[in-house]
């Protein structure tokens, strides 16, 4: 991992200096222990900020889209695909980014980590060879990664990223082993009742500061569909019924594009978790159409084209 | 506690289109508690919030002079949501108001001083209350001379054709108004605001200046203003923000430290030298 | 000023007579996090926790709150109020910081010729119990503010752990109203005075996160055009985190729902916050937005009322997705040269 972290400066500062891009956007240490926050890097000597580690979660092309300038983006397989999905809805031109490709093992879940230390804070974190060493108050405790990574990277089959410019480190063998769908499969067990019943409780603590989509790539309408009032399609009270509204065409909006990265579920303050919204969506693409977003440039998302033979089972 | 979040019920009485466009009309509405009427006094400048059940509420300028007692007038451009619905209403319908609300115009600075009144576009719609209410018989002798100047796009977009008639047959206010491009059968003045104020050149001689406009108008009238040689403390404008309240709680019309909708809307060039460029 | 104590285990005894004639709100332990909810027999309150994730603020100015409703018929409309809030409200467990915050709304939602009546109806029927903070967290910086982890700003009791037991301090006359009528409070020992404020000292000393804050409102008026504002918005995503969760932000929508005109909890970080009915836009991007809410914060709420409209409670800090960190901002600026 520090071998990363050298690497990146190093691809950074080459880029900046051969002036193949104006920016970098990449991670710098945050304020807090396992946090780590978004950098931009114009200046050569600021290329020393950047950092890579397993708090490395936030999800940087959200910053590619609408940039003008050219930039070169630190990228994990998640981050790339968004790329790529953006690219071919033309909000990101391809030639114009720099993809810093990183092979991403997951990043930490800190609230998992709070949920574990019951109250107690963690003032400093170490993360080295599998392990987490978190400490506080009169404790340390070692903790294996593993069970502290984020939902969405246990599912992930994508650490590398399948577009890239520049790769940083090797490849990592590709996972094969787990169920991607197994949450999918118990809200599936479920009847339509308790599914509903599910989302209501869940869903109901939101407060409406839409983190989960402004944290969002694919989220990059000029004029979010909540916020048009001429006409009001949507109520903006944090009614349930309003919210829960507002969730669920979110969830259709982004069907077919979005692939787990988490960004909206870490995002969100209120630890709802909003990726088994749009998790279902993902597992009818694979099964239906066989298609995963962003993993090329060519392939057109099947919900954006028409062909003849699609099923139209649907109108009935 | 008194809430002022409760607007007081009035009846639209009568509804005049005021351009070719048909985007602009006046809104002549009575209270239905006559009461309320009353405590109600207002003065030019001021704004109040108007009420469309069903639609919303939103900030308009009071377009009628505190001197008519028995109705208040705002005149709307239909823009967003509660504009088009009250467009869309008809006379006799029951929509709300409360205010008034903002500062107004400092009518006592004005008092035994020449006011010269520059306009442009919709946004006359106060100074309509000013100049008819310097105009009323009981107060016109409080103050020396009058000049207005009102510009529209093209004649089809005056509003108050039926005030600029009655001004134009009185002599004692110097009326100018002017279109931006000549079109025949306009033989009044043809040019921009700032052109004609120029020409017009109002004396800054014991003069108080109240301007409102567009802000492209507002840019190119205040060198124009300088030049004719008033300070700043004396030339007054009225300032546009989006509000919600008009009481100074819902946090959205600030520029700086100051609330348009209470500390305004109504401020001085010299105040607004001082706060961020930000309306 | 009168001292008491009550034993821990004895604490749902105290709720449940307070709760005879008063709404009692306070922390619950729900699923991760502590919200301040209605206390009822079937839940009880939580008393060890951080601080709620949620601030009280809501419990005045709730997120979505109906102003009045109204018939509409042909030719005609009614209005009807909603009915004012009667019921006296106890709020048990509210920490210093956002005591402080409550006295911060309170001076601004009264202040001027038009009040709040929905938050100062509210506000005036209840009585604030403090909980004192024995362990600060990294992320507060209350002492920044002018508060302290013991500060009894805005409370009428303060409540105090002192290992086994609570010690109680009487702040107001409401606060002691309060506890006259409940018989079977012990008076404090002076041995638990002292544990009281041997724990407060610490407590005050244990708050390490700093911010000046002494020359930011005055740098701030000579920076409205700093570049700085292009490098810090950068990062911000434009979401309502910070301020939705800020227990003294209370900007707010005013809307149409059904036959109802209600607020919402609105934030200036929003695209449509200032948009002009014109398509005009006088803070069209992050830069102009973010920029609004540092200067109300620390310049034009100082202007207005001699305080910043910060209250050090480290939500912000904590709950930001990008990790954008309010303290640096400050800092930045306090570290800033302008002419």
């Amino acid at each position: 991992m520090e071998n990363f972290e050298d690497s990146i400066r190093e691809v950074a500062e080459k880029l900046l200096r051969d002036k193949k891009v104006d920016l970098i956007i990449g991670y710098e240490q945050g304020t807090l222990p396992l946090r780590t926050t978004p950098c931009f890097v114009e200046k050569l000597e600021d290329v020393k900020k950047l950092v890579w580690n397993a708090s490395c979660d936030a999800n940087l092309s959200k910053y590619v889209v609408g940039k003008k300038e050219k930039v070169g983006v630190v990228a994990k397989g998640c981050d790339a695909r968004l790329i790529a999905v953006c690219a071919v809805e033309n909000q990101i031109p391809r030639e114009n980014v720099v993809v810093i490709g990183v092979p991403c093992q997951g990043v930490i879940d800190r609230k998992k980590i709070e949920a574990k230390l019951e109250g107690k804070e963690v003032l400093e974190a170490v993360v080295k060879d599998e392990q987490i060493k978190v400490e506080g108050e009169g404790f340390e405790v070692v903790l294996p990664k593993k069970d502290f990574l984020c939902d969405s990277c246990h599912t992930c089959r994508h650490r590398n990223p399948p577009i890239y410019d520049v790769l940083i480190g090797e490849k990592l063998p590709q996972s094969t082993d787990k169920n991607e769908f197994a949450e999918v499969s118990s809200l599936e067990s479920k009847s339509t009742e308790e599914r509903w019943e599910h989302f209501k409780e869940e869903l109901s603590t939101c407060i409406r500061c839409y983190a989960c989509r402004n944290v969002c790539p694919l989220c990059y309408c000029k004029m979010c569909f909540v916020d048009q009032s001429m006409p009001t399609w949507f109520g903006k009270t944090n009614d349930l019924s309003d919210t829960m509204i507002y969730h669920i065409v979110r969830a259709f909006h982004v069907a077919g594009r979005c692939v787990d990265c988490g960004a909206c579920t870490r995002a969100c303050p209120m630890a709802i978790n909003l990726r088994e919204l749009v998790k279902k969506t993902e597992k009818i693409m694979k099964e239906r159409y066989n298609y995963e977003a962003g993993l090329g440039l060519e392939e057109v998302p099947p919900l954006g084209e028409f062909k003849m033979e699609d099923s139209q089972e649907f109108i009935k | 506690m008194n809430n002022p979040y409760i607007p007081n019920l009035v009846v639209i009485r009568k509804i005049t289109t005021e351009n070719e466009a048909r985007d602009i009309k006046t809104f002549e509405l009575v209270f239905k508690d006559p009461k309320a009427m009353r405590s109600f006094g207002y003065r030019c400048g001021q704004f109040a919030e108007i009420s469309v059940f069903g639609a919303g509420e939103c900030p308009i300028g009071i377009a009628s002079s505190p001197m008519e007692e028995d109705s208040i007038q705002f005149t709307v451009k239909r823009v967003g949501v509660v504009t088009t619905a009250l467009h869309n209403s008809v006379e006799g319908t029951v929509i709300g108001v409360r205010g008034p609300y903002g500062n107004g115009f400092p009518m006592e600075k004005m008092e035994g001083r020449n006011v010269v009144i520059v306009g442009g576009g919709f946004a006359f719609t106060t100074l309509r209350s000013l100049t008819n209410f310097i105009l009323h018989e009981a107060n016109r002798d409080r103050f020396k001379e009058i000049t207005v100047i009102y510009g529209a796009r093209d004649p089809g977009e005056l509003i108050y054709k039926y005030d600029i008639e009655a001004w134009g047959k009185r002599k004692d206010i110097n009326l100018n108004v002017t279109i931006d491009r000549a079109v025949t059968g306009w033989s009044g003045l043809v040019g921009f605001v700032p052109a004609v104020l120029k020409e017009v050149a109002p004396s800054s001689e014991n003069a108080i200046a109240i301007v409102c406009g567009p802000p492209i108008m507002i840019k190119f009238t205040m060198p124009v203003i300088d030049e004719l040689g008033f300070s700043p403390e004396e030339v007054y404008l009225s300032l546009e923000m989006r509000m919600k309240c008009g009481i100074g709680k819902c946090g959205r019309c600030n520029i700086g430290n100051k609330f348009v909708c209470k500390d305004g809307p109504v401020f001085t060039f010299e105040e607004l030298k001082m706060m961020p460029r930000e309306y | 000023m009168k001292w008491k104590t009550i034993e821990k285990r004895n604490f749902s005894a105290l709720v449940e007579e307070l709760a005879k004639e008063n709404e009692v709100i306070g922390p619950l332990k729900e699923k991760n996090t502590v919200t301040s909810v209605r206390i009822t027999s079937e839940n009880e309150v939580c008393l060890d926790f951080w601080n709620t994730k949620k601030p009280p603020k809501e419990v005045f100015f709730p997120q979505t709150e109906t102003l009045f409703t109204y018939r509409t018929s042909k030719n005609d409309a009614e209005i009807i109020e909603s009915p004012a809030i009667r019921k006296k409200m106890v709020l048990v467990g509210v920490r210093p910081c956002d005591s402080r915050s409550l006295v911060l709304l309170d001076k601004f939602l009264s202040s001027g010729e038009h009040k709040d009546v929905y938050y100062l109806e509210k506000r005036k029927n209840a009585t604030i119990v403090g909980l004192a903070c024995n362990h600060p967290l990294s992320t507060c910086f209350c002492t920044s503010l002018g508060g302290s982890p013991s500060g009894k700003e805005g409370m009428d009791l303060l409540l105090q752990d002192i290992n086994d037991k609570y010690l109680i301090q009487t702040v107001t006359e409401k606060g002691e109203k309060l506890l006259e009528k409940i018989s079977w409070l012990k008076d404090a020992k002076k041995a638990d005075i002292e544990k009281g404020k041997k724990l407060s000292s610490d407590a005050e000393a244990a708050v390490r996160s700093k911010v000046s804050l002494s020359d930011v409102s005055e740098k701030l008026d000579k920076m409205f055009d700093d570049p700085f504002w292009d490098q810090i918005c950068q990062k911000c995503l434009g979401c309502g985190v910070c301020t939705f969760l800020c227990p003294t932000c209370c900007c707010f929508d005013v809307l149409e729902e059904g036959e109802e005109r209600v607020r919402i909890w609105d934030s200036c970080q929003f695209l449509c916050f200032a948009l002009q009915g014109s398509g005009h836009n006088p803070r069209p991007s992050g830069k102009e937005r973010m920029r609004q809410r540092i200067m109300h914060k620390f310049n034009y709420f100082v202007k207005n009322y001699g305080k910043s409209f910060c209250v050090g409670c480290g939500r912000c800090v904590q709950e930001c997705p990008v990790n954008l960190d309010i303290r640096d901002v400050v800092k930045t600026i306090s570290a800033r040269k302008v002419e």
